[in-house]
């Protein structure tokens, strides 16, 4: 099949970050975020991601890739040599990630185990002085679910806390974990420790 | 990489929308609140806590934390942070507005007063106390007038008189609720959210009030960007129902405003105008306009962005938010604004129409899936005290759409509000106010009568 054939849409999801939906798989099932261009080392299609200037993340899921850029590149400019590196990496037969990218990864079960740890010995017992807790749900791959109750579920300040306090904890402790999702279903918190007021 | 100083109050609507901006624009973060996060501990490099009532100390640590941790810029998300902000950004050198500007933009009576020196049309205005004699005050007011606070957002506290005896009943009604927000009870709040309001509230003006001249006509928002003293509006937006009081609780707004193009030319000018007379120079403004008459009447300008979660309905270039957008700006020295995207759209902000205790949430799934809306965010939580304005301070949620014209935008919030319905219990406790305005609600059977009334009424 021809490079030209491929078809490949991007979604704007804010302006710092565009999903490419292509109309294949690219790593089929699975998915790998790179934080950083040395992660991506002997990963192809991140690599020649990773070569376009402006480019700071890249998450590859099935057939989507969702990339954040810097402030200073502008997406027409990119999103052109983001398409050309695509498709010149699905002429290829190698791998989306490779497997020694996996290598420097824990396990799932490693990764939940030491996650726990961290939300056992430093997260709880802090956020419980606001009636909160943290639950690890569950961890595929390197993905980690988590969900905020008691005071926590609902709070106004849930995304500092979770992005500032709880991601930083868990990245500081455990090497290799991707995205952290925050599967808490917030609007039904009955007790957020932290109302949103109108001022 | 950049550092950005978030100033984030505890009750902001705004964290997510700040938070999930900065981490898509990839900068450092620092976000400072008035109360210690459980968590700052494990993250003192992102996590600060400073005393928004005292900006001078506030700027002082942070000096002293930039020392280890530059700072880049400082972005004020709310109201009540903005004074701070300002003498952070001086103390740290940094491009922003003037602590003295921010103050005026906070404080409705200098604010008037500016406007009143530069020429700037606004509502003829009195300055007045809750020492004096109320009777001798309402002999002296043209009706109809509006009494109003000095420092109270959202129209918490406004409340407009027709007669002398509403006058007397309103600043009776306006005593109570600034006894309220600047007295004991809410330092006497052992929750989060009573410490956190006993934390930026000032007392300063707390038995004086304005007592304005009442503007008909339509009123308008208008949320523009401000670069070395040079207004961009970012957009204008309709309010399509109509304030007229007793109360000015704000519904929908939707862009691009409907007015023609010269009416819009004079209400950015009539913006700029107010925000030069402020001497606002830099970042965000939204500014509340009357459509009078005679032209557009400034009713105010805050140096801050729109609230609640109402910029979710902007967008801006490729898909940037405002709250990147304004990020970008206070990092970025030449960046350059990007137009808004040209779609319509529009938010409601669902009003609280009783006090009670919400129980129930009914036909949020109906109200998702009316053809034009993008979401229906609840944002109050089940369990909670509503408490109407003008006492309120909060709204049930928000419903935001998107269609091809501003009245189909329209159209799809109406439509998507009268499908949800609000189960509140009665309040135990009513004053007498609260029976003046609305009756007594004694059941849930109560509610959907009322909310039924309403509808047709």
């Amino acid at each position: 099949m021809s490079q030209t054939e491929i078809s490949i849409t991007g979604e704007p999801i804010s302006d710092a970050m565009c999903r490419f939906t292509v109309d294949r798989p690219v790593y089929p099932d699975k998915s790998f975020a790179f934080l950083s261009k040395e992660a991506a080392e002997g990963s192809p299609l991140a690599k020649r991601l990773f070569k376009i200037d402006g480019i700071t993340r890249v998450l590859i899921s099935h057939e989507q890739i969702t990339i954040n850029k810097s402030a200073q590149a502008d997406w027409p400019v990119i999103g052109k040599s983001i398409g050309a590196a695509i498709r010149a990496h699905l002429a290829t037969d190698d791998p989306a990630v490779s497997d020694a990218a996996w290598e420097n990864v824990p396990s799932s079960e490693e990764i939940r185990e030491r996650v726990q740890q961290v939300l056992d010995t430093d997260i709880n017992p802090s956020v419980a002085a606001h009636g909160g807790v943290i639950r690890l749900i569950d961890v595929k791959e390197n993905q980690v679910f988590i969900q905020m109750g008691g005071g926590c579920q609902g709070c106004g300040q849930a995304d500092v806390t979770l992005k500032f306090g709880i991601e930083n904890a868990i990245r500081a402790a455990v090497t290799g974990v991707g995205d952290i999702l925050d599967v808490t279903d917030h609007a039904s918190g009955r007790n957020p420790y932290y109302a949103p007021a109108k001022k | 990489m950049p550092r950005v100083l978030l100033l984030l109050p505890t009750t902001t609507y705004r964290t997510e929308a700040f938070v999930g901006a900065a981490s898509r624009l990839g900068v450092d973060v620092t976000v400072a609140s008035e109360q210690p996060n459980t968590l700052a501990r494990l993250n003192p490099a992102g996590l600060l806590t400073l005393d928004f009532k005292d900006p001078k100390i506030a700027a002082q640590r942070v000096v002293e934390f930039s020392t280890s941790h530059r700072i880049d810029a400082v972005v004020s998300v709310d109201s009540q942070v903005v004074v701070v902000g300002a003498a952070i950004s001086v103390a740290l050198g940094l491009r922003h507005n003037s602590v003295e500007s921010v103050t005026a933009a906070q404080d409705k009576h200098r604010m008037r007063q500016r406007f009143k020196q530069a020429g700037v049309p606004s509502p003829q205005f009195t300055l007045c106390s809750l020492d004096q004699d109320r009777t001798t005050l309402a002999g002296r007011v043209d009706f109809p007038c509006v009494v109003k606070p000095l420092s109270l957002a959202a129209s918490q506290g406004v409340i407009r008189a027709d007669d002398r005896g509403q006058f007397i009943r309103a600043v009776n009604r306006l005593e109570a609720i600034l006894k309220r927000e600047h007295g004991t009870s809410a330092a006497s709040d052992t929750s989060g959210e009573g410490r956190a309001q006993s934390q930026v509230r000032s007392p300063a003006s707390s038995r004086q009030f304005l007592v304005e001249q009442f503007v008909g006509g339509p009123e308008v928002a208008l949320e523009g960007m401000l670069t070395r003293g040079e207004l961009h509006m970012l957009a204008l937006f309709d309010k399509p129902d109509p304030l007229h009081g007793p109360f000015f609780e704000e519904t929908i707004y939707v862009t691009p405003s409907r007015r023609v193009a010269e009416m819009q030319e004079e209400i950015a000018q009539c913006a700029a105008q107010a925000a030069r007379a402020l001497g606002l120079t830099e970042g965000p403004i939204h500014a509340e306009l009357r459509l009078a008459k005679d032209g557009p009447s400034v009713i105010e300008v805050n140096a801050r962005s729109i609230g609640g979660l109402c910029s979710r309905v902007l967008r801006f270039g490729t898909g940037m938010s405002l709250e990147e957008l304004i990020i970008r700006h206070a990092l970025e020295e030449d960046f350059e604004l990007p137009e808004r995207q040209t779609q319509a759209a529009g938010v409601m902000m669902i009003p609280t129409a009783r006090a009670g205790r919400l129980i129930e949430i009914r036909g949020l799934d109906e109200a998702k899936v009316v053809n034009g809306i993008e979401d229906v965010t609840i944002s109050a939580h089940l369990g909670q005290r509503l408490v109407p304005l003008p006492e309120g301070s909060r709204y049930l949620g928000f419903i935001f759409a998107r269609a091809e014209s501003p009245e189909a935008v329209e159209g799809a919030l109406r439509a998507s509000h009268a499908k949800l319905e609000f189960v509140i219990e009665a309040s135990v406790s009513r004053t007498r106010e609260d029976d003046r305005t609305s009756p007594a609600i004694k059941s849930v059977e109560d509610v959907r009568c009322a909310k039924a009334a309403d509808k047709t009424s």
